[in-house]
């Protein structure tokens, strides 16, 4: 299957372009940081001129705190590589010529970029689960124990909101030749996503709720209204399908 | 609680991720020897910013400075 | 047999009318040169063929395979080296052609021996473990060759493939070409003249979008055997070359021409006639020249006649 060989490829790729390195690094840099900071929170505040003041005001800090800490640092950070990642995918193989060499054997346009994408996830999953490792230990010595299944819950969620905007900015690098292009599309979509999703009454239904669903299963609620999770699916199928119909026809 | 406890306390958890950063660091700057061209800053550029743009610099680097 | 086959083929883009009415026939087996000037259309027609581009009318087919006009068909019997050959710059050129291989699904076995053998014919085996970051145009002009042979293909695209390479890359080039040319079918695009009459059996003259001409190559030579001339300036005449080129053009009897250095070759109707008014116009102007010879037509000649022909025409 030509969906292989390209799979293939874009995995060596993601190691020899230290993609694959960075995001394990990063993630896992603020895995380690998130719980660390929480804790020293109150000590940071004191040792800052003037903070004395505002020592007394700032309660002790508890496992949720160092939990809200790392779903922050994570997601911020992470749809920053996804964004930076997925910018130049497919724009810079259009730009640069190597989409046209390929395209022109019996590679099919849909593995060529769906291994893209399979490529993106299987980075973010393996970088998001060894920061949730990280993370997990370093609350384990600081505040206590985590519940395991809702922190594997939560990982999944955020591992699912860096793969959707790896998906839409995969879809605005098919759209344009210039990557910059692509990251700035990208850009005004997570701004716009974020605004929707900060309304009320209709916010839960953006791909934010998924956040904020995680962190309520980490403090043991049943958050109820999960159509942030469904409409988040549908805009990765939706970027895919949308990039594959624009792609299909494109002249490289 | 005085400094110097809090840092003996989390000296543990600290050097784990100093190795990492430093790790990051040395990485990036062998990369950096072992080119010959970069992309968007000269060669002495890049090394300021590895240096001293901290956990950022060897990321920034590694995106967007390295030309093969 | 043809192994290509155009027919009515018109490509737009925006105004533009890269193709207008493209006809063209390769016979299987043949070495096809394709020629013509600067944005007449020869890199448009190989993309169409290539599948990376999509024609707005008109039906080709390759190998017996028509292309599609709503999707771009994949090629597993073609080979494509395109104008500029890209890479990925952290591959390495063994590790591309086995890419290559793997997208044709050769097994293993066999794609490692073909890679092998493909390094040491374009001559990239010293270099096989390096990355092709580092390379040269003419090391990824090799390479290219290389990655379009990978499947043996029946077919054989190749747009410009020697132009960026200094004189001996090109010799070696042309030679693989020729080679080639005795299993499979090669169209190749030039805007080289010399290049093409060396391994070219069959030429095809394309301006403009459209064909003008295309036959056995010798049948050419034949066929438009009108002689040509050649002048070489005198010392001294730098300055008045090009004033001297324009008032060639003038004259009646001469068809095209063209200057390298001080030596003007002079496409003429008639070989005695543009003697006598290039000798009268060299005292008139007193401009002198070293020599002024008949020589056998080369197919510059006749292409520069041929383009210059239609324009007239229109």
């Amino acid at each position: 299957m030509s969906f292989t060989t390209a799979f293939h490829k874009e995995l060596l790729e993601q190691r020899r372009t230290r993609r694959f390195m960075i995001a394990i690094v990063v993630l896992v840099l603020f895995g380690m940081t998130s719980p660390l900071l929480a804790k020293m929170t109150p000590q940071i505040i004191t040792m800052i001129p003037g903070g004395e003041a505002f020592s007394m005001l700032i309660p002790t800090p508890t496992i949720n705190d160092a939990v809200a800490q790392y779903i922050k640092n994570i997601t911020q950070f992470g749809v920053l590589l996804a964004l930076v990642f997925g910018m130049g995918a497919v724009a810079v193989e259009k730009d640069k010529g190597t989409a046209a060499m390929t395209l022109s054997k019996p590679m099919t346009r849909w593995s060529f970029l769906l291994a893209k994408f399979a490529a993106m996830s299987v980075t973010f999953i393996i970088a998001v689960l060894v920061a949730a490792i990280a993370c997990y230990y370093y609350t384990f010595f600081l505040f206590g124990e985590l519940a395991i299944g809702a922190w594997l819950v939560l990982n999944g969620l955020v591992t699912l909101y860096l793969l959707l905007y790896a998906a839409i900015t995969l879809f605005y690098s098919t759209l344009t030749r210039t990557q910059y292009v692509a990251i700035g599309l990208s850009f005004g979509t997570l701004i716009l996503l974020g605004i929707l999703g900060s309304l009320p009454g209709i916010g839960a239904n953006f791909p934010d709720a998924l956040i904020s669903n995680a962190s309520l299963i980490m403090m043991g609620e049943t958050p109820k209204n999960w159509s942030g999770l469904w409409v988040s699916l549908g805009l990765i199928f939706l970027s895919l399908a949308g990039a594959w119909l624009v792609f299909r026809k494109q002249e490289l | 609680m005085s400094d110097l406890t809090i840092l003996t306390k989390y000296l543990p958890l600290l050097i784990p991720i100093a190795l990492l950063q430093f790790g990051l660091l040395v990485a990036a700057l062998v990369d950096l020897m072992k080119r010959e061209n970069t992309k968007g800053l000269p060669k002495w550029g890049w090394i300021l910013v590895i240096v001293f743009v901290n956990l950022f610099g060897p990321i920034i680097y590694f995106i967007f400075g390295r030309d093969e | 047999m043809n192994a290509i086959k155009i027919e009515g083929l018109v490509k737009t883009y925006g105004s533009v009318r890269a193709l207008d009415g493209l006809n063209l026939e390769v016979r299987s087996g043949s070495v096809f040169g394709f020629l013509g000037p600067n944005g007449a259309g020869k890199t448009t027609t190989l993309r169409i063929l290539a599948g990376l581009a999509l024609p707005n009318a008109g039906n080709a087919s390759v190998s017996g395979i028509a292309l599609s006009n709503t999707t771009p068909a994949p090629y597993a019997r073609t080979g494509y080296l395109p104008e500029e050959p890209a890479f990925y710059p952290w591959m390495t050129p063994r590790e591309y052609l086995d890419y290559v291989g793997r997208i044709f699904k050769i097994g293993s076995k066999e794609r490692s021996a073909r890679v092998d053998e493909l390094l040491d014919v374009v001559g990239l085996k010293e270099v096989s473990k390096r990355h092709i970051g580092g390379f040269s145009r003419g090391m990824r002009q090799r390479l290219g060759i290389a990655q379009a042979l990978v499947n043996h293909p029946e077919v054989l695209l190749l747009d410009e493939p020697v132009s960026a390479l200094d004189p001996a890359g090109r010799k070696e080039v042309l030679e693989l070409i020729e080679e080639l040319g005795k299993e499979c079918t090669v169209l190749m695009s030039s805007h080289i003249l010399a290049d093409v009459e060396r391994v070219c059996d069959t030429v095809g003259i394309i301006n403009k979008g459209k064909l003008i001409t295309q036959a056995i190559k010798a049948e050419l030579m034949e066929k438009y055997a009108i002689p040509a001339l050649e002048l070489v300036a005198g010392n001294g005449m730098a300055q008045q070359i090009s004033e001297w080129k324009e008032r060639i053009e003038r004259m009646t009897s001469v068809s095209g021409v063209s200057i390298e250095g001080y030596t003007f070759r002079i496409a003429v109707k008639d070989v005695h006639s543009a003697q006598r008014e290039l000798m009268q116009d060299a005292i008139r102007q007193n401009a002198h020249f070293e020599r002024l010879e008949i020589v056998k037509p080369s197919l510059e000649d006749i292409f520069m006649q041929l383009v210059n022909g239609v324009e007239e025409k229109k």
